[in-house]
């Protein structure tokens, strides 16, 4: 086993993984940050086309009142979705540890969004449930005697689709606070059952504080995947990007490859959006480590 | 002694009552989504329009699946997404399976970076990386279904060797030691020794390999420039669109059922494996 003797192995075998992570990844990120200072027209322009602006990207992005909207979208589904799915999975994995039947049937049941093809799931919502003509939510609200919605109008469209997203996500948060809450040791909660603590109140003095580390990691999960939002969006509005429903990816797409409605395709401005989304998952990231600085407890 | 206990359990489900309905409420609400797709993947449109989709009054109308199977292409989509899932899978696993066994087993120089740019590789977002990649295939002249094969298995790369990093490390040292003693080169000890030792680990990271690769949309709508190369998502996309031409809504149905099928039946048989595959690799990045 001494290293010396296995260098040419140990090369052969790391570098194909060295060449995936410089090409696919090192090379890309860099040029992308670097390109977002520059003004770069077309996406495929050489190194000699580019010309150096500073941040007239970002003042440019800043400025533009889709770029803004979408940041509006991006923050009503951060802040919003997050709450609610991550309250939503925490309570569904708090009833699933306790002492319930056929946790594993719910537990497998309620994580099957994620598996499934994210294009088919949307299709669903949006040719069924929201649907107008025969949809499940109209014939529940014409059952009960109401006049039937347009679910998917401008008003109601970008809740809608947040609705969707957050009843598909739920699962994957799910089975992350359980794996949290099954490795806490159940003598705490015996302990604390024979001290007479109620239910609640394990929860919050035992469950929670305990949970902290996984907390974090389920806000930075979210974060990555609220800025990264683009498929939910796109099928709620396939064919022409709408206000109600851009979301900042959708913009860095439009502007880049272009869509209906750019004018001018510009690449230097869709990797600006991309450094701001980048920077906001890395703020994120630093500040509920701060916030929920996990003492490593020890138990 | 029997009716007390009868009793004490009877109070209990009674206390966990708010719970179940909880659960029940969100899966009733996914099996009520699904059996209405499915009927309305057998119904015509006429029927899905005037709310009788589960009556099925004109009996089963098994040939939108063969509509949407030949006229809208879904039998292409299907099959490309099959041959890239397959191959990137067995892609990835030559790329990083070697990596994983080296990084577990040595400490040499660049050793560190290495491991620790994999993990950030895992949460880079693909929008820090597509536009240079479409340079880059763009000058090189890579495109087609070789450059999103290509795109695949490098996309898999980081969370693969992540994940099987740590199962290498639980292998102790004898058997390299014995292998030696036999003769046996440590290429090949890797190869017909230690990587079928970790097989469960190969199996679990495949299905979230094929999963992700079967399910990718972004990659797909940009680097995919014809009919003839398009996956599945992107292609469901296309059908969903062009809808307000054909009109065939049991048709629409259908292709959705036919994309959602192969990972749910993956899921169907896979569950447990899968599940507890989510916690135990995906956290830690």
């Amino acid at each position: 086993m001494s290293m010396k003797k296995n260098r040419v192995l140990i090369f052969f075998f790391i570098a194909p993984t060295v060449i995936c992570l410089l090409l696919m990844y090192v090379y890309p990120v860099l040029r992308t940050v670097a390109m977002s200072f520059f003004h770069v027209e077309s996406v495929t322009a050489d190194l000699d086309a580019w010309s150096f602006n500073g941040l007239a990207n970002y003042d440019k992005i800043f400025h533009n009142a889709g770029f803004i909207t979408s940041m509006k979208n991006f923050l009503a589904i951060w802040i919003v979705g997050g709450v609610i799915t991550l309250a939503l999975s925490l309570l569904i994995a708090v009833i699933l540890t306790s002492k319930i039947r056929f946790q594993g049937f719910f537990r497998a049941a309620i994580y099957l969004p994620n598996v499934i093809s994210a294009v088919a799931l949307a299709t669903m919502w949006v040719q069924y449930i929201f649907n107008y003509d025969y949809g499940l939510l109209n014939q529940l609200v014409t059952f009960l005697g109401f006049d039937k919605i347009r679910w998917l109008g401008t008003d109601a469209k970008l809740w809608a689709m947040i609705a969707a997203f957050i009843y598909g996500s739920v699962g994957y948060y799910m089975l992350i606070y359980i794996s949290g809450i099954e490795g806490i040791p159940t003598d705490l909660y015996e302990a604390a059952t024979i001290d007479g603590a109620s239910k609640a109140r394990q929860f919050f003095s035992i469950t929670l504080p305990l949970l902290k580390g996984i907390v974090k990691t389920t806000i930075t999960f979210w974060t990555i995947n609220a800025a990264t939002f683009y498929l939910w969006s796109k099928l709620f509005s396939p064919v022409q990007t709408e206000g109600s429903t851009i979301v900042p990816v959708i913009y860095l797409y439009d502007t880049v490859f272009g869509g209906k409605g750019v004018i001018e395709r510009d690449a230097g401005a869709g990797a600006a959006v991309g450094v701001v989304l980048t920077l906001i998952i890395v703020a994120v990231y630093v500040v509920t480590d701060r916030l929920l600085k996990s003492r490593d407890l020890e138990y | 002694m029997e009716k007390i206990k009868r009793k004490s359990n009877w109070k209990h489900e009674l206390k966990m009552l708010p719970g179940y309905l909880v659960v029940i409420a969100y899966v009733g609400f996914m099996v009520v989504m699904l059996g209405w797709i499915i009927g309305a993947s057998l119904s015509t449109s006429r029927e899905i329009f005037t709310g009788k989709v589960l009556e099925f009054e004109s009996g089963f109308h098994w040939e939108n699946y063969v509509t949407a199977w030949k006229t809208q292409n879904v039998s292409v989509f299907f099959g490309n997404s099959l041959l890239y899932s397959v191959v990137s899978c067995a892609g990835v696993l030559l790329i990083a399976a070697p990596a994983a066994y080296v990084l577990s087993r040595w400490n040499f120089r660049g050793s560190k970076t290495i491991r620790i740019a994999l993990v950030i590789a895992m949460s880079v977002p693909a929008i820090m990386i597509i536009m240079p990649l479409y340079s880059l295939s763009v000058k090189w002249g890579i495109k087609g279904r070789v450059l999103l094969i290509a795109l695949y298995i490098f996309m898999r790369v980081p969370y693969t060797a992540i994940y099987m990093l740590d199962f290498f490390a639980t292998l102790s040292h004898d058997y390299e030691e014995a292998a030696a003693i036999d003769g046996c080169s440590a290429n090949r000890t890797f190869w017909s020794i230690m990587l079928p030792l970790i097989q469960p680990a190969i199996i679990t990271v495949t299905i979230f390999n094929f999963l992700s690769t079967w399910n990718e949309f972004f990659m797909a709508l940009i680097f995919t420039t014809g009919k003839e190369m398009t996956p599945v998502g992107v292609g469901l996309l296309q059908i969903v669109n062009s809808m307000k031409y054909s009109g065939n809504y049991g048709g629409l149905f259908a292709a959705v059922i036919i994309v959602f099928l192969p990972t749910f039946l993956l899921y169907l048989f896979m569950s447990r494996r899968i599940i507890t595959g989510v916690t135990a690799g995906g956290v830690k990045g």
